[in-house]
């Protein structure tokens, strides 16, 4: 069966093939034990064991003391951008605005001071550009994930 | 109260979360009836049901709830508790808190309300300290309330302990109100963020100056002292590694130790409790500079974090002798015994590769490593949500070992079985933490982390690991895993039940 995850670098096509209770892809073979964990042998032949969980799109993958979010692309879903919009880390209250809608700024520049569990986070441009729009004054609250500005990266 | 006896028959933990839960089993353990108090958005947390008693705090903020002392005082006396432990955080280090309860008739576990104050300002704890001879860090107290006067002392006291420097809040803690300054352009920005953040968190925007002694290790000393004229410590703990200001790696012993200095840090300690009739169980931190000189940094007037690292090498148990000490009991420990080493690490629900930003979601899974020589403090299990209502620390992980090289080897076993799905944690940051060479040597500093990842950390993935991942993702969709899951957890699968099949009926 053929899927996508989504990766900073775009889209990852993974195919895996079942045979019997075996899935594979290419030197891997693993097969779902009775608890729901995977259980995985390596090309080398070695064993490793995987806890996997669905959150919303995303698998969370454990394996090997590592953990893995990988969120599945559904079929016909177009691949969106946020577009240069900075969004809020967590939920908090907007403490200080730094920049006005039209300002030029540099890499690495606060636009947006934001606090959240009683520390002060720093909204900071990741790239030159404009500032389009500021979406909150000082003393808004915000929900995780809203845009707060949107820049227009140059 | 003090010198007398007083008994304790019904403890009341006025906390939540992993310190309520450590309480709360310290109180089964002794046979004392306990009493939890929550609010409603903790209504189905673990603590509750350690406890022989449970009751709901009215209010939506943790002002209304864990923070509302005419409540909590009212609960305790309709619920018939004659104790209250705060634990650490929330309500801990009110001075004012500590006496209502003594007013109230109550017996507070902890030390008088005038000991919580003398160190909780830590002004005055700097003042206190240098009258009992106890070493402090050279710096400046800023008195001024008013933000442009105390600008202006900021800027004229910094010339004078000079740079690099530190402003810290007056009454604060846990990085709140705090800001190293590397510069004389950043003082005066820093300064109003210090305030601001100080105003914000404790109401109170005083802040002081102390010169910033880099390379320094952060060494803490746990003392315990009873009404029976018994103050005594119980060795150090080494909580140097830090992420803002916040511990997330302690052991015991420190690495460093000497048996000569061991008892140099702990008599001061000693002196510094006993400068402030201390009662109960303490902390007195310090920073250890490289040239083997230690300066009184602060005292913490309750229980620690970290307080486990120091059970597990003294074997001690600390909570244990708090209620033995606040029902007026000497304490039952002999001489200082150290045994082994210890080594903590915080679990925080945050994104260690994003700054360490902070991280909600459900526990999908949530497993805990088990074996030899491994302890678990939490308050949470599998199927909670992490919100961002309270602070992000999921667990404590302590693992014991013979030696130091053991307790590392045994914390990357456990850490590489911990287990988390759902919510972002710093798991994998502490485990690569633990191949550090600085770790593995010991000669960690305050400035370790920072020092390690100047540009933050990364995790770093093998490919091949990183193909088994995928691999497991796509299997997991394919083999419609998440629709199983989905049903398990509502209860259309799982093991029958016997009563269904049998069709028993109650009554």
């Amino acid at each position: 069966m053929h899927h996508q995850f989504r990766s900073p670098e775009g889209p990852i096509e993974v195919t895996v093939a079942k045979q019997g209770d075996e899935w594979s892809l290419g030197g891997l073979s693993t097969t779902v034990m009775a608890d729901g964990r995977l259980r995985i042998v390596g090309s080398d032949g070695g064993i490793s064991f995987g806890h996997v969980a669905k959150v919303g799109d995303v698998w969370w993958v454990h394996t090997q003391g590592h953990t893995f979010k990988l969120e599945r692309i559904e079929p016909g879903a177009t691949d969106t951008d946020d577009g240069g919009g900075l969004t809020a880390p967590m939920p908090g209250k907007v403490l200080d605005v730094l920049v006005a809608a039209g300002e030029v700024v540099s890499a690495g520049t606060t636009l947006m001071v934001l606090e959240a569990m009683k520390m002060e986070h720093r909204i900071v441009a990741a790239s030159d550009g404009v500032v389009m729009a500021v979406h909150f004054a000082a003393g808004d609250q915000v929900e995780q994930g809203v845009a707060l500005l949107t820049l227009d990266e140059s | 109260m003090r010198g007398g006896v007083s008994m304790v028959r019904k403890v009341l933990v006025a906390n939540r979360g992993e310190i309520a839960c450590r309480i709360l089993r310290a109180c089964n353990e002794a046979g004392l009836p306990s009493v939890a108090i929550y609010a409603e958005n903790d209504a189905s947390s673990m603590f509750i049901e350690l406890a022989d008693e449970a009751v709901l705090l009215t209010g939506d903020t943790i002002g209304e709830t864990y923070l509302d002392q005419e409540q909590i005082l009212a609960i305790a006396k309709s619920t018939g508790a004659d104790a209250i432990h705060p634990g650490f955080g929330f309500l801990s280090e009110r001075a004012d808190f500590a006496r209502a309860v003594g007013n109230a008739g109550l017996q507070w576990v902890g030390p008088s309300p005038e000991a919580i104050e003398q160190m909780g300002d830590k002004m005055t704890a700097r003042i206190t300290m240098r009258a009992a001879g106890v070493p402090v860090i050279p710096g400046e107290e800023i008195e001024h309330e008013d933000e442009a006067d105390a600008l202006a002392a900021i800027e004229a006291a910094s010339h004078r302990v000079g740079y690099p420097l530190l402003l810290k809040a007056s009454s604060g803690g846990g990085g709140k109100g705090m800001r190293a300054v590397h510069a004389p352009e950043d003082l005066i920005e820093s300064a109003k963020g210090a305030r601001r953040e100080a105003i914000a968190a404790f109401g109170d925007g005083r802040v002081y100056l102390e010169r910033l002694l880099t390379g320094s290790k952060h060494v803490e000393i746990q003392v315990l002292a009873d009404r029976h004229g018994r103050t005594i410590h119980l060795g150090e703990r080494e909580c140097s590694v830090q992420r803002r200001h916040q511990k997330v790696f302690e052991e015991a012993p420190c690495a460093t130790m000497t048996s000569e200095l061991r008892e140099a840090m702990g008599q001061a300690a000693v002196a510094a409790a006993e400068a402030v009739d201390y009662e109960g169980a303490g902390t007195v931190e310090f920073l250890l500079a490289p040239t083997g000189e230690f300066f009184f940094l602060e005292m913490n007037t309750r229980i620690q974090v970290e307080h486990p690292v120091t059970e597990l090498v003294t074997g001690v148990d600390l909570v244990r002798e708090q209620l033995r000490i606040a029902a007026g009991e000497p304490m039952s420990c002999g001489p200082l015994m150290m045994r082994g080493h210890a080594i903590e690490v915080r679990l925080y629900a945050e994104d260690a590769a994003n700054n360490f930003l902070p991280a909600i979601g459900p526990l999908a899974v949530f497993r805990p490593p088990e074996g030899p020589g491994v302890r678990l403090d939490t308050g949470v299990r599998e199927g909670d949500e992490v919100t961002p209502n309270y602070d992000p620390m999921l667990a404590k992980l302590i693992v014991w070992a013979p030696s130091r090289h053991e307790a590392l080897q045994r914390m990357r076993r456990a850490l590489d079985e911990f287990v988390v799905l759902g919510t972002t944690t710093n798991i994998r940051f502490l485990r690569e933490l633990c191949d550090e060479h600085e770790v593995i040597t010991g000669a960690t500093d305050t400035t370790t982390i920072d020092r390690i990842w100047p540009n933050g950390w990364q995790p770093t993935v093998p490919r091949a690991v990183e193909d088994m991942a995928l691999m497991a993702a796509a299997v997991a969709e394919s083999a419609g895993l998440h629709r199983k899951q989905s049903m398990a957890s509502t209860g259309g699968q799982g093991p029958p039940s016997p009563f269904e099949t049998i069709g028993r009926r109650f009554p």
